[in-house]
């Protein structure tokens, strides 16, 4: 699937739902970060009445529902994942247990390290931009929802479903301070994925041979060059 | 003055169940055990007469405060408790034998209450140097724990040193300070942690044992869910501060002057199960919140080793690291940024280059 | 074994019959006892060994500063609070950092109301069993009881109903043989004198005392949000002070100042009214048991404590008097430098550590704390089950702390001792006026009894200046000065790259020091000396005993079998096990 392209013709790979999502969850994303630092970190509003305001309310109000959407979402792109094309998978499987998979991991490295002087099209994801995606992620959005709910759980007390779901994370953590402050990491290594995601579609759209920012937006994967 | 003998009969008196009450739950009882009437009596006669349920306390490595929480108890008074409500016959701190005639009351409690005494387990045991950093009567303290919790009914584990290990277990443990519940393994073990626990719940969780004469329901950690159910967070008065986004940014401020929240000082609130924001301390006269200073989690595991008790961003050790999640994540994240500039700066070259090799090239 | 002679003047003699009291019970942690009585029972070589330790001192190693009280404070349960408060003078020590006026005054009183609240627990709940015959109660006659209460106290609950109460409640416990904490106690020993009256009356007082002291730590509930275990804060104090303004039932306001006063009034009620009455009567019946002086005739120390104003670190800010007392002579008070290399020392000699030289001392900042623990030759029994300590090898889990090579005796009869000497009037009148009563001489201070009366004597000094320093703290809050917290040196980032500081307490049993060191915003090293490691102190090179050593020797024993006199005077020092090994 992420083998070279041979064609010139466009192919239709990210359909409507795989890109409704796509930007639904980087706004989700983008907000948890954002909430989710205010958390830790919070902002001042002093005086007055406490009953005036609800800043903090408020603040974490937004994480949890950004949460439920970023939860939500990825539920329903892992089931579009079964019921749509070839290329709605790429996100789940990446192919580590094919040989020419590593060999264009490899390909790719170089072409990152200006070692080689031109790239390679793809139609779904480069070999690379799929382990990346896998790693940091689906496994990184996992473990936060994973953790964060288990975090909702402790609010929403003993038994509710949140903490017969994902409770048992925080003693395996180490408790619940350690679980906050593994859930507060987690927010800097998707704050990583995303520094580097953003870079690398933007760059790729400039310097590769196929179409980038407009597949995300139409679906459609288009070429510069007509080689293979 | 209580009546005594302070049978079951006389504890349900003083818990304000009528005797005309007593006497229909000594006929329920005969019933659902499938006597017939002409033995209430006998359970009358019984549950009037019912020894008090003997309790032996041990001492470990410990600091003997969840003993000194223990006699603040308000209601009951922990002379009533003590007097009453059950038989303390084993307790270091307080009992009038030393020595040998100390050790043979535990023997003989042990031998007449075979399979009917609580275990109450102050501090525990450390394992280092065979043991030997707790030496009772010539022996590691661990072989005398072994010993009393072979017959006993159930294992009050008391604080935070009996339920997680406490102080003496925080990094590096020296001692290899270990929680009652890694050395009892057969025996229902009842974990009421806190540094110490509040008084009136180390009573409570005490006579609901005798009262309803079955052990409290706990918590996946091994807690009464009925006092560790919740956070200190969940029914803090000062949460609507929490909420509003109104907190203490310096000690004595304004805002610590106003009683709001205490979060930025660290306050361990969030992430601390214990009952301190509703049963309170010291008979209810206040809480370490309520006192200005943020919970420290002083019921939580390990809560020594969770770094500063005044930052709300804890230190994590990762592969060795140590630091906030917040300096590990701004470290990286810069890292990253730099790489990212300088790949851009020689892609924009590189690039430039080659549009203009191209263009040469046409 | 032939006698030998100490340097500090005791003939030990072990070739007795040794007798060994293990679990010493009515006392903090764990403590070993064993002495060697010869053919008239009377005490010739005494070994006491701490036998528990945590290693506060090694965990506390690379922690923030400002978080080491809380670690200190779990050093005790029992003088709760004592090493947080020392915790948080050593580094404001080091740091140089100036406290509010209205920290200072909040800590004495919370410092005060532990003194008050241990020494009456200590008195009733871990010391009177040693005199008073709970089962000889049972002989008694309310009606005289009644009587006997009265003409010494105008306390309230005195009547003959009250004490007839008393009697059929414990007449009942103790038919229903369930003893509790009674079983298998001492009960008809000849070594109780107390006619069954003033056992009632005890017994009594016993219970009173039982509910009352949970009130008076009411007052760190107040300050420090709970208690055992208050909160401190390194600066000040946590509790913010708003008597006015929005927002002040969340702080110290008008209602919570009430509420300490009360407390304090009631305090001083039962001090006067119970305790000094008691402890009166029950000396007035023990006068000729004057054994246990121990070094409490020779050296004697008190770092001093409760300063009047805020950062003045001069020892004539101390109401509880600052000095030390050499070889018995009161004319000469020594000063003590806690900082000087050369005046406190600890040696392991005798103790389950290891130094690299283990004839020297290490003074505290230098202080090493490496366990190690291995039985002399002469130990009899095993590894894991001794039967008899080796005294001449290593035998306690205590160090050996000297003050210029001397052992020193601590606690509250060492204060007074020192406050005597000094002449202040606040502690010198009472002691005369108590002597007098009981018809003793001065000396009869050097025993037993001597640390059991200035405890009671002291309880009263302190609630009289808990009231002083409320009433001080009100007056401040008057003059407009909410202040309770110092932060400017709150962030590590102020601090020097290194630094040392030492504080001191004086805590329930006596002379407490913490020494820090701090590196680049972490400590270096951090070692305590408690009063029980001084009182409890094994023996060091030179071959001097420890306070509770010198005390056992050459005391009568009734009974061989029953340990009655070795507890008594045990007791009479207070000892806390978890404090001394730490
Ligand atoms: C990738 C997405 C997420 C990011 C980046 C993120 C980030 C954060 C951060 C930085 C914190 C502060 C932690 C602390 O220092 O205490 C936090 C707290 C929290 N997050 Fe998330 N989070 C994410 C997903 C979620 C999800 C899916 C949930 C589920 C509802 C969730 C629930 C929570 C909760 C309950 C807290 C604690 C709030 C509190 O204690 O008041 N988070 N999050
Ligand atoms: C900030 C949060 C963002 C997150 C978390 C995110 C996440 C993802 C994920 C998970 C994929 C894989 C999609 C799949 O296979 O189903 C993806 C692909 C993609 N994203 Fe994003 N994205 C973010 C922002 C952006 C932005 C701002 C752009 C455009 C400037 C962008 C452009 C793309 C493109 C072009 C692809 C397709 C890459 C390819 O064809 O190999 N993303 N993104
Ligand atoms: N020794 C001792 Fe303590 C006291 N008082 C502390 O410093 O008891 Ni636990
Ligand atoms: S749990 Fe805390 S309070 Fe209880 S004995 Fe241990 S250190 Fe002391
Ligand atoms: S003071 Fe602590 S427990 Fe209370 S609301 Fe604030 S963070 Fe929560
Ligand atoms: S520190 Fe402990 S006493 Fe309660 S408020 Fe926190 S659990
Ligand atoms: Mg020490």
């Amino acid at each position: 699937m992420s083998s070279p392209a041979l064609t010139q013709e466009p192919v239709y790979v990210y359909e409507k739902p795989v890109r409704l999502w796509h930007w639904v969850n980087a706004l989700a994303l983008v907000v948890l970060a954002v909430t989710g630092y205010l958390i830790g970190n919070p902002p001042v509003v002093t005086g007055g009445e406490a009953s005036d305001h609800y800043l903090f309310g408020y603040i974490r109000f937004i994480h949890f529902s950004a949460g439920y959407v970023l939860a939500i979402g990825l539920i329903g792109r892992a089931y579009w994942a079964l019921v749509g094309n070839q290329y709605s998978r790429q996100l789940f499987v990446p192919e580590v247990y094919r040989k020419a998979y590593w060999k264009g991991v490899f390909h790719e490295i170089l072409w990152y390290l200006f070692l080689v002087s031109e790239p390679r099209k793809h139609v779904g994801h480069n070999p690379l931009a799929g382990l990346a995606i896998f790693l940091f992620f689906v496994l990184g959005s996992l473990f936060m929802i994973v953790t964060g709910f288990a975090l909702y759980g402790q609010g929403l007390g003993e038994g509710s479903w949140a903490d017969r779901l994902f409770g048992w994370v925080i003693p395996l953590l180490g408790g619940s301070q350690s679980a906050h402050s593994w859930h507060h990491l987690g927010m800097w290594y998707l704050v990583i994925f995303m520094m580097m995601h953003i870079y690398i579609v933007i760059r790729e759209q400039y310097v590769s041979r196929q179409a980038m920012v407009s597949t995300m937006i139409d679906g459609w994967r288009t070429w510069k060059d007509d080689r293979p | 003055m209580s009546t005594y003998p302070d049978s079951f009969y006389a504890v349900m008196r003083r818990q304000g169940i009528s005797r005309r009450s007593f006497l229909k739950y000594c006929s329920l009882t005969a019933s659902s055990l499938a006597l017939g009437p002409q033995f209430v009596g006998n359970i009358v006669h019984a549950m009037e007469t019912k020894p008090r349920t003997p309790v032996l306390w041990l001492h470990g490595l410990e600091c003997t405060c969840c003993s000194e929480s223990f006699i603040r108890s308000a209601h009951p008074l922990a002379k009533d408790v003590v007097l009453s409500m059950l038989s303390l016959d084993y307790d270091d701190t307080l009992m009038a034998a030393a020595g040998f005639q100390a050790e043979e009351v535990m023997e003989e409690t042990m031998r007449k209450y075979k399979g009917r005494y609580i275990l109450a387990v102050e501090g525990n045991p450390p394992l280092n140097e065979d043991g030997m950093y707790c030496i009772v009567g010539g022996k590691p303290f661990v072989e005398k724990l072994r010993y009393a919790a072979k017959d006993c009914a159930a294992v009050i584990a008391w604080g935070s040193c009996a339920s997680w290990g406490c102080v003496q277990a925080a990094k590096p443990n020296p001692t290899r300070a270990t929680p009652v519940h890694k050395v009892i393994l057969d025996k229902p073990v009842i974990k009421v942690p806190g540094c110490p626990p509040i008084a009136e719940v180390m009573t409570a969780v005490i006579t609901y044992m005798l009262t309803f004469d079955k052990l409290p329901d706990l918590d996946s950690q091994g807690r009464p869910k009925m006092f560790y159910g919740q956070r200190i967070h969940d029914k803090c008065y000062r949460r609507p501060h929490f909420d509003a986004g109104q907190f203490v940014e310096q000690w004595d401020d304004e805002a610590a002057r106003k009683g709001y929240c205490l979060y930025k000082m660290g306050c361990k609130g969030p992430t601390t199960y214990n009952a301190c924001s509703t049963v309170k301390w010291n008979d209810g006269v206040s809480f370490p919140i309520q006192s200005g200073h943020g919970c420290i989690g002083c019921s939580e595991e390990a809560f020594w080793d969770k770094g500063s008790f005044y930052d709300r961003v804890t230190e994590l050790n990762v592969f060795g690291v140590e630091a906030n999640a917040d300096k590990m994540g701004l470290v990286t994240a810069g890292a990253v940024g730099v790489g990212i500039a300088a790949h851009a700066a020689v892609s924009i070259n590189k690039h430039k280059k080659t549009e203009t090799h191209k263009k040469d090239s046409l | 074994m032939n006698a030998i002679q100490t340097p500090n003047g005791f003939t030990l003699d072990n070739s007795g019959k040794r007798v060994v009291v293990d679990p010493v019970t009515r006392i903090e942690g764990h403590m070993r006892c064993e002495v060697n009585l010869d053919e008239n029972n009377i005490i010739r070589n005494a070994v006491s060994s701490g036998t528990m330790w945590r290693g506060l001192e090694v965990i506390l190693k690379g922690r923030d500063p400002r978080d080491a009280w809380a670690f200190t404070e779990r050093i005790c349960g029992v003088c709760t609070g004592t090493h947080a408060l020392t915790s948080v003078r050593a580094v404001e020590d080091a740091l140089s950092i100036q406290i509010p006026e209205n920290a200072n005054t909040i800590r004495n009183i919370m410092q005060l109301t532990l003194q008050v609240q241990d020494h009456l627990v200590h008195f009733y709940h871990l010391h009177a069993l040693d005199w008073v015959d709970v089962v000889s109660a049972l002989k008694a006659d309310p009606k005289a009881t009644s009587e006997l209460a009265q003409s010494i106290s105008p306390w309230e609950k005195s009547s003959p109903g009250y004490f007839l109460d008393i009697a059929s409640r414990l007449k009942k416990f103790v038919e229903s043989g369930q003893l509790g904490p009674f079983a298998n106690g001492y009960w008809g020993s000849p070594a109780y004198k107390l006619p069954p009256e003033a056992n009632l009356m005890a017994v009594a007082h016993y219970l009173e005392a039982l509910d009352f002291q949970k009130d008076i730590v009411k007052i760190h509930t107040v300050y420090g949000g709970k208690n055992p275990h208050p909160n401190w804060l390194v600066g000040g104090v946590p509790c913010a002070i708003n008597v006015d303004g929005v927002g002040a039932v969340g702080a110290v306001n008008m209602e919570r100042l009430n509420l300490v006063s009360s407390i304090i009034d009631r305090t001083i009620e039962f001090i006067e009214q119970v305790y000094l009455p008691d402890l009166q009567a029950i000396a007035s019946f023990y006068k000729d048991w004057l054994y246990g002086g121990g070094l409490s005739g020779q050296n004697v120390m008190s770092y001093g404590d409760i300063p009047e104003h805020a950062n003045d670190r001069s020892f004539n800010n101390l109401l509880l008097p600052h000095g030390a007392i050499l070889n018995g002579n009161l004319k000469e008070i020594h000063e003590i430098d806690l900082k000087d290399v050369n005046q406190i020392q600890e040696f392991v000699t005798h103790s389950w550590y290891r130094y690299d030289n283990e004839n020297v001392g290490l003074h505290p900042f230098q202080g090493v704390t490496e366990p190690r623990f291995e039985l002399g030759s002469k130990t009899k029994g095993t590894r894991t089950n001794i039967v008899n300590l080796d005294e001449s090898a290593k035998y306690s889990w205590i160090k050996a702390p000297r003050w210029r090579g001397h052992a020193m005796e601590v606690g509250p009869l060492a204060r007074y001792i020192v406050g005597y000497a000094k002449g202040i009037p606040a502690i010198k009148e009472p002691v005369d006026k108590l002597l007098t009563d009981l018809g003793l001489p001065v000396t009869a201070l050097f025993s037993t009894l001597g640390r059991t009366a200035a405890r009671g004597l002291e309880a009263q000094y302190c609630a009289h200046l808990m009231r002083h320093f409320q009433d001080k703290l009100i007056r401040t809050i008057k003059a407009g000065d909410l202040s309770t917290a110092n932060t400017t040196k709150w962030e590590p980032d102020t601090w020097p790259q290194e630094a040392k500081g030492v504080g001191t307490t004086e805590a329930p049993r006596g002379a407490l020091g913490h020494w820090v060191v701090i590196k680049d915003g972490k400590i270096d090293n951090y070692q305590c000396i408690v009063p029980t490691t001084w009182n409890g102190s094994p023996r060091d090179p030179q071959g001097n005993i420890g306070a509770f050593e010198a005390a056992l020797m050459n005391t009568q024993v009734v009974n061989a079998e029953q340990p009655l006199e070795i507890l008594r005077t045990l007791h009479s020092f207070d000892p806390c096990l978890a404090c001394s090994t730490h």
